[in-house]
């Protein structure tokens, strides 16, 4: 495992650079006319969709095949995405909750001191967290199963599919009459990691079935 | 003496195409040349061997084990050369070392550090401006580095010069002078195999035709060239294959100089594996 996620971590090593470049652009952009909360939102996701371009350099190598001679079994090279998925997402989360913050305190949209302004960013970056774990880890098995010649569908689906799981749920606990309070609400984001993990739980056993039935000819 | 490795029955059906009940073993310290033309099912062996595709129908074991049965330990002791490097570009030596330790239990820096100096590799270079040979010495020197007793090239010297491809031979033969080493190499340069190899599998269509000692094949085979009525004459059970040019009759034949003694007005060369592989694939067998 840990040479998969190191050998990812080197290929995207190259994309480092525009990629702070994207979210400094992003920063400049967003937090003006959105606010520091959406920045730090769009910057998590928009790491953990590197996990897509790490199938893509995998697609351009044949690595796959490869990594299937080494001592790696497909257990390790399914849980290797996700944890690569963690890294980005994690990075995400912080780089936009640092930039967010000093962004949001330059525009005067955060308050350098007020509890409430810093508690409200710290709980955003961990909602950026989750949020980017469950569309990274929803892209995944799409990966897996139609590589990176359909990334761009896999992204759009990736992203499609947790807003109608989670906006049906929303849909349905509204017709039993639940209210969500601002106390409901917020123990919803508190228990918010544990959901992405038991999501990234199924789309891992998702990814690993489509794997297992791959061959692997390139 | 246990095989290194031991394929039987090996079946695979695509549409189109059929890898059929394939058997062949590679004794250990030999190199096995695993030849046949485009589409024969060379890969396809290889592939279903390494459990990268799935098998119809078949075993294939590593020391008397197959594969599934402790996958991690008996991939320690194989090292796979596929016909292009299986790094990504923006890599270099250093870091495809690092990787590739964290992979293998028993990879052994120094080792792979003498290889890129030894194969004039630059550690730091990214190998996406390296020339297709430094980039093949790469793999090769990756798959040496954790000391595995098998070795399976597949075309890994297609796409080299003579130079480089000579290079190649070279480290493969010092890989096998430890009697334990062995080497399953397919190729279709059958110029390669005729200098390293001991012995020949020949696949056609996706069945074996023959799997024999090098030696055997060079120094026993033969081509009669004859004309019509000469070929008439020819014992019908000595023909393995035969081919019919402009004026002239090639019959491939086992034994050489039985038929120079037994055919004296016709000529008998000797046979190279690609002669022997052309009169199979290009000629006719008699029913």
């Amino acid at each position: 495992m840990k040479s998969l996620v190191l050998k990812d971590l080197y290929n995207i090593g190259h994309n480092v650079k525009s990629m702070v470049f994207i979210l400094l652009v992003f920063a400049c952009i967003f937090i003006p006319s959105l606010g520091a909360e959406a920045y730090i939102i769009m910057s998590g996701v928009l790491c953990s969709m590197m996990v897509s371009t790490t199938f893509g350099f995998d697609s351009n190598s044949k690595w796959t095949k490869y990594a299937m001679v080494t001592p790696i079994t497909k257990k390790e090279l399914v849980g290797s995405k996700f944890a690569v998925l963690l890294i980005f997402s994690a990075g995400g989360a912080v780089s936009g909750l640092v930039i967010g913050s000093i962004g949001g305190i330059l525009t005067h949209k955060v308050i350098v001191g007020n509890i409430r302004d810093v508690l409200t960013l710290l709980l955003t970056g961990l909602l950026s967290l989750v949020i980017a774990e469950i569309i990274g880890g929803t892209s995944i098995p799409l990966l897996f199963q139609f590589v990176a010649e359909k990334a761009r569908m896999s992204t759009f689906v990736s992203f499609a599919i947790p807003f109608a799981v989670f906006f049906g749920i929303y849909a349905i606990l509204t017709l039993l009459g639940v209210s969500f309070s601002d106390n409901l609400i917020f123990m919803l984001i508190c228990l918010s990691p544990l959901t992405a993990l038991v999501w990234n739980l199924v789309m891992y056993r998702i990814s690993y079935a489509v794997f297992e039935k791959k061959e692997l000819l390139y | 003496m246990e095989p290194i490795m031991q394929v039987e029955n090996l079946t695979k059906q695509y549409p189109g195409f059929k890898l059929d009940h394939v058997s062949f073993s590679i004794p250990q310290g030999t190199i096995m040349g695993l030849i046949g033309e485009n589409g024969a099912g060379k890969s396809t062996v290889i592939n279903a061997a390494l459990d990268l595709i799935h098998k119809d129908e078949g075993t294939v074991k590593f020391l008397g084990r197959e594969l599934s049965s402790d996958p991690k330990r008996i991939k320690e002791n194989i090292g796979v050369v596929f016909d292009e490097i299986n790094f990504y570009g923006t890599l270099t030596p250093a870091k495809i070392g690092n990787i590739s330790a964290a992979a293998y239990r028993q990879w052994d820096e120094s080792v792979y550090k003498n290889h890129l100096k030894k194969l004039q590799l630059p550690p730091h270079k990214e190998i996406k401006t390296f020339s297709k040979g430094m980039k093949m010495k790469l793999s090769l020197a990756v798959a040496l580095s954790h000391k595995p007793k098998l070795l399976i090239l597949d075309e890994a010297t297609s796409g080299l010069d003579p130079v480089m491809r000579d290079d190649f031979l070279d480290l493969f033969l010092d890989f096998v002078q430890d009697e334990s080493h062995s080497i399953l190499m397919s190729s279709h340069i059958s110029t390669d195999l005729e200098k390293v190899a001991d012995y020949i599998t020949f696949i056609h269509k996706g069945k074996i035709l023959f799997c024999k000692p090098k030696d055997e094949l060079l120094y026993h085979y033969g081509i009669i060239r004859c004309g019509t009525a000469q070929f008439g004459a020819i014992s019908k059970p000595e023909i393995l294959a035969y081919r019919k040019r402009d004026y002239q009759w090639d019959v491939l034949v086992a034994d050489k100089e039985k038929a120079r003694r037994k055919y004296k007005a016709s000529v008998v060369d000797n046979a190279s594996i690609d002669d022997i592989l052309l009169l199979y694939v290009k000629g006719d067998q008699v029913k």
